[in-house]
């Protein structure tokens, strides 16, 4: 692949930024503009260590428009959120803000993600909470609930189908 | 601080009970009365991966239910109380947005102002109730256990919105552990992430993170380690033996919240404090001090 090849492939520029600036508003200032490569985000990052990610290259790919590389890498999903990056960013920029912007574009256009997540977006859409109490045992392996224990009853949303009707409706706004 | 409303968000209330448990036997007991209130959800943070507008959204409106009754906040999960900080700073820089944001709330009858103050246990201990009224409750001091402290990420960063202790050089846990008679030595790791966050699709991953972790906190010869953090509890304690064989180590290190170290300095009863929920060998801390 020539680098012409790869340029073509590219969104323009000024786009594929607005499309991420749109979603992380509000966090940091405009991306990848100030953003001069000096890589410290990815010299103190929690998931480079272990896996491919490299903070200052999704910088790199959204400034030059490249969100399709981006949304198809499986890389943006390694991101453990330890939020170092955006501690230490120079140029007081977050890649982990990025990459959450990146996420929410490959959501609403329909990429595949892994199940675990949409999973958690239905429960809380019909509970309000990401899971219901749980039985868990404790160390002689007993079987124990909240009631058991005495802790007293969750009182959650009272009104789901209101509370899910406006999180449909937020969903598709720029809350930022 | 008399009174303040209990926000336990998502992961406490069902299945990290020992903290739940603690935290209602424990503060009581200091002078603060913890309020339950009708109506909150998740805070928003586990769908940040998805749609950031749903995290704002769900953060105000919780608080705005807590405003609503006059309450201010305690939100004992970092990840809340992230969640919770952040959406304030967002909305009480840009009167725009909080507009947009009360549109929606409205529809739920709500509206989000900013009044109430918002704690996570580390501020509330160290900052409001103060390490010398923890002291005058102290009945069993645990002389002679040096616990390694864990903060979790979200609870120390980024500091700018602000955080309750610094991101670099956090120290009020450790203040808050030699309070209660313990010591807590400085390690390497101390800032790094258990890696909960990508349990859901890099488990192997994940659990490499946190058995790195713990394989130093027991290589630095320390009897245990303490968290503020229900996620960081869930991957060092409930998970220990998974994180240990991912990492080729025998790991038999105690993990436990820092308040359930805090009631029993208090001289409370274990179970009350629901250590029995603890995976990891927590009867060794007790073993430890009596020698
Ligand atoms: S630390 Fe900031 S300026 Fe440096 S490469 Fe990373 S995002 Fe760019
Ligand atoms: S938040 Fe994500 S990208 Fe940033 S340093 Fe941590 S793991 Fe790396």
């Amino acid at each position: 692949m020539s680098i012409i090849d790869l340029t073509s492939m590219a969104e323009p520029e000024g786009e594929a930024q607005k499309k991420i600036n749109d979603i992380i508003k509000g966090l940091q200032e405009d991306i990848p503009h100030d953003c001069y490569q000096c890589g410290k985000c990815t010299s103190g990052c929690e998931a480079f260590i272990l896996t491919e990610l490299e903070p200052h290259k999704v910088m790199a790919l959204s400034k030059s428009g490249f969100i399709d590389e981006l949304l198809n890498s499986g890389e943006i999903w390694t991101c453990v959120t330890c939020l170092k990056c955006k501690e230490r960013c120079p140029q007081d920029l977050a890649p982990v803000d990025v990459i959450f912007a990146v996420k929410n574009i490959a959501v609403s256009s329909g990429k595949q993600i892994d199940s675990g997540y949409s999973n958690m977006l239905q429960a809380v859409l019909g509970t309000g909470f990401i899971q219901s109490p749980k039985e868990v045992v404790d160390r002689e392996n007993n079987a124990v609930t909240r009631d058991d224990m005495g802790l007293p009853k969750i009182k959650g949303p009272e009104e789901m189908p209101k509370l899910q009707q406006v999180l449909m409706k937020a969903a598709t706004e720029t809350l930022r | 601080m008399e009174k303040i409303g209990l926000y336990l968000g998502c992961l406490i209330p069902t299945e990290q009970y020992a903290y739940e448990l603690a935290i209602r036997e424990v503060l009581p007991e200091l002078g603060t009365e913890l309020v339950d209130i009708e109506g909150p959800a998740c805070c928003g943070a586990p769908l940040r991966h998805i749609n950031l507008s749903l995290t704002m959204y769900l953060s105000a409106r919780n608080i705005a239910l807590f405003e609503k009754e006059g309450l201010d906040i305690l939100a004992p999960c970092p990840y809340c109380h992230q969640a919770i900080s952040e959406a304030k700073d967002v909305l009480d820089k840009n009167p725009t947005l909080k507009e947009k944001v009360n549109s929606y709330l409205k529809e739920e009858g709500l509206e989000y102002k900013g009044k109430v103050k918002h704690y996570h246990l580390l501020d509330l201990l160290h900052d409001e109730i103060g390490t010398e009224v923890i002291k005058e409750h102290i009945k069993e001091p645990l002389e002679g256990l040096n616990i390694a402290a864990h903060y979790g990420c979200h609870l120390i960063r980024p500091n700018d919105i602000p955080r309750p202790d610094d991101s670099e050089n956090p120290q009020k846990l450790e203040t808050l552990l030699k309070t209660i008679g313990a010591e807590s030595d400085y390690y390497n790791e101390k800032l790094d992430c258990c890696g909960a966050h990508i349990l859901l699709n890099e488990q192997e991953s994940a659990l490499t993170k946190t058995g790195q972790k713990l394989e130093a906190v027991q290589n630095h010869g320390f009897d245990g380690m303490t968290t503020m953090c229900p996620w960081g509890q869930r991957m060092f304690d409930t998970k220990q033996d998974s994180a240990g064989q991912t990492v080729g180590a025998s790991l038999n290190i105690p993990v436990i919240y820092y308040i359930q170290l805090l009631g029993l300095a208090m001289g409370k009863e274990p179970e009350a404090l629901g250590l029995h929920l603890n995976k990891s060998p927590v009867d060794k801390l007790g073993s430890k001090e009596e020698d």
